[in-house]
């Protein structure tokens, strides 16, 4: 099995760093090989809403940078995890930027799902998606929209298990932990 | 003549003038014009910090937002405004990245004005491709945060579902299949210049579905197939470039 640790913090926010390394960890521990990418150093320009990933090279983003790797490797893995700071209630630009850029792996077809309106699968794997939020002071209301959002989103790319979890950084370390811990059994690593 | 003076329109598409979402927010400070509000509109990508780096800049140092706080350049774009209006397109139920880095600034230079007194009214428009547009209850309500963090006056955020129809062509040129997207921006309009928020019906006529999922399903497959054969790349659509 395969995960893909999208690390979007920013620039000087380092609490992330600690929990993808105990993520990267905990998934190694189970027998999990792992790519990571920090993305704050990744060459990822912002999506020019052209759909050319669906109409002019199918599958692929028309923008040559590093974007394509980071597509091909949420294809490759069987579990995505996002790692971003709560902003707003949703993700950081930086792990943003790179979901934006990888709609080529879903198809520009729609289909309908329990009476609700989603693109079809490209590929006919099994994803699993798990969204970690960190927040400098507890703000309830953003993260349940944090929650919302990594909802929403594991139902439109169709994963077939998905968690979330809102972290909060003057919590202990061991409490913090643990939270990671229960993402990871719910999303099916080391259950 | 109204409270209101003067509005801002930023638009948060790369699709600049020819997006949905220029249509949508155009149309609106339009309304709000025939109302006494002066009104202005800026593309986010215009503001710094903009994209993130040069596309054609392949060996060009990492995007600047990559290494520091972002500069402050779509406040300044406020400057003297009483209504802030941002249109934005939905992508991946969420605003786009360049949305998110330009609130991150903009709240950055609210929380070092320290202002309370005079706040603007802020009201956001999602474009959303599906025609259902509760897809975009996420990023209204993450507007919602982004105006509370800022101490702006939220006002309330209307969302289009089947954005396509529009396809960025503007409103207001006799389209009876858009009239439902013209009336609801009119009302908006309408209690924004009395510094009221948007009415549940203005949200109401922005949303409304106009075909059944079902037969959007149909006609948007058979529009995407169209648009492949015309490129001749039908038969590709489904390539899988990244299969393991």
């Amino acid at each position: 099995m395969r995960a893909l640790l999208l690390n979007g913090a920013p620039e000087g926010e380092s609490y992330l760093d600690s929990v993808e390394r105990h993520l990267g960890a905990a998934l190694a521990g189970a027998g999990w090989e792992i790519d990571r990418v920090a993305l704050r150093q990744s060459k990822i320009a912002d999506c020019r809403g052209c759909f050319g990933c669906w109409i002019r090279s199918p599958g692929i983003c028309v923008i040559d940078d590093e974007a394509r790797e980071v597509a091909r490797l949420m294809v490759g893995a069987d579990l995505i995890l996002g790692l971003t700071p709560v902003v707003f209630g949703g993700y950081s630009a930086e792990l943003k930027r790179a979901l934006d850029r990888s709609i080529g792996n879903i198809l520009p077809f729609f289909m309908l799902q329990a009476g609700e309106v989603l693109h079809a699968r490209r590929y006919p794997y099994e994803w699993r998606l798990a969204a970690v939020g960190v927040q400098g002071r507890a703000d309830e209301a953003e993260a349940d929209l944090f929650r919302r959002l990594a909802a929403r989103n594991a139902r439109n790319f169709q994963c077939s298990l998905a968690g979330s979890v809102v972290l909060l950084e003057s919590d202990p370390w061991e409490e913090a932990a643990a939270e990671l811990t229960r993402l990871l059994v719910q999303v099916g690593v080391g259950a | 003549m109204s409270g209101l003076r003067r509005a801002l329109l930023l638009v948060g598409s790369p699709r600049r003038a020819r997006s949905t979402s220029a249509s949508l927010g155009g149309y609106l400070l339009d309304r709000l014009a025939n109302h006494g509000v002066t009104g202005c509109a800026h593309f986010l990508e215009d503001l710094p910090p903009a994209a993130a780096y040069d596309v054609g800049a392949g060996s060009e140092p990492a995007p600047a937002s990559n290494r520091a706080v972002p500069a402050i350049g779509p406040a300044l774009a406020i400057g003297d405004a009483d209504l802030l209006i941002l249109a934005f397109p939905l992508y991946v139920d969420a605003p786009p990245a360049p949305v998110i880095r330009a609130m991150v600034a903009m709240a950055e230079a609210r929380r070092r004005e320290r202002a309370t007194d005079g706040a603007p009214g802020f009201v956001a428009i999602v474009n959303c491709g599906f025609p259902e547009a509760h897809h975009a209850d996420v990023a209204l309500a993450i507007s919602g945060r982004f105006a509370a963090v800022c101490r702006f006056r939220w006002l309330g955020g209307m969302a289009m579902g089947l954005g396509g129809m529009l396809g960025g062509r503007p409103l207001g040129e006799g389209d009876a299949r858009l009239a439902h997207l013209e009336q609801g921006l009119e009302l908006a309009a309408a209690a924004l210049a009395r510094d009221e928020a948007v009415p549940e019906l203005a949200r109401e006529l922005l949303a409304r579905p106009v075909v059944t999922p079902a037969r959007f399903v149909a006609m948007g497959n058979r529009n995407w197939s169209d648009k492949a054969a015309a490129r001749g790349l039908q038969d590709r659509l489904r390539e899988q470039p990244y299969r393991r």
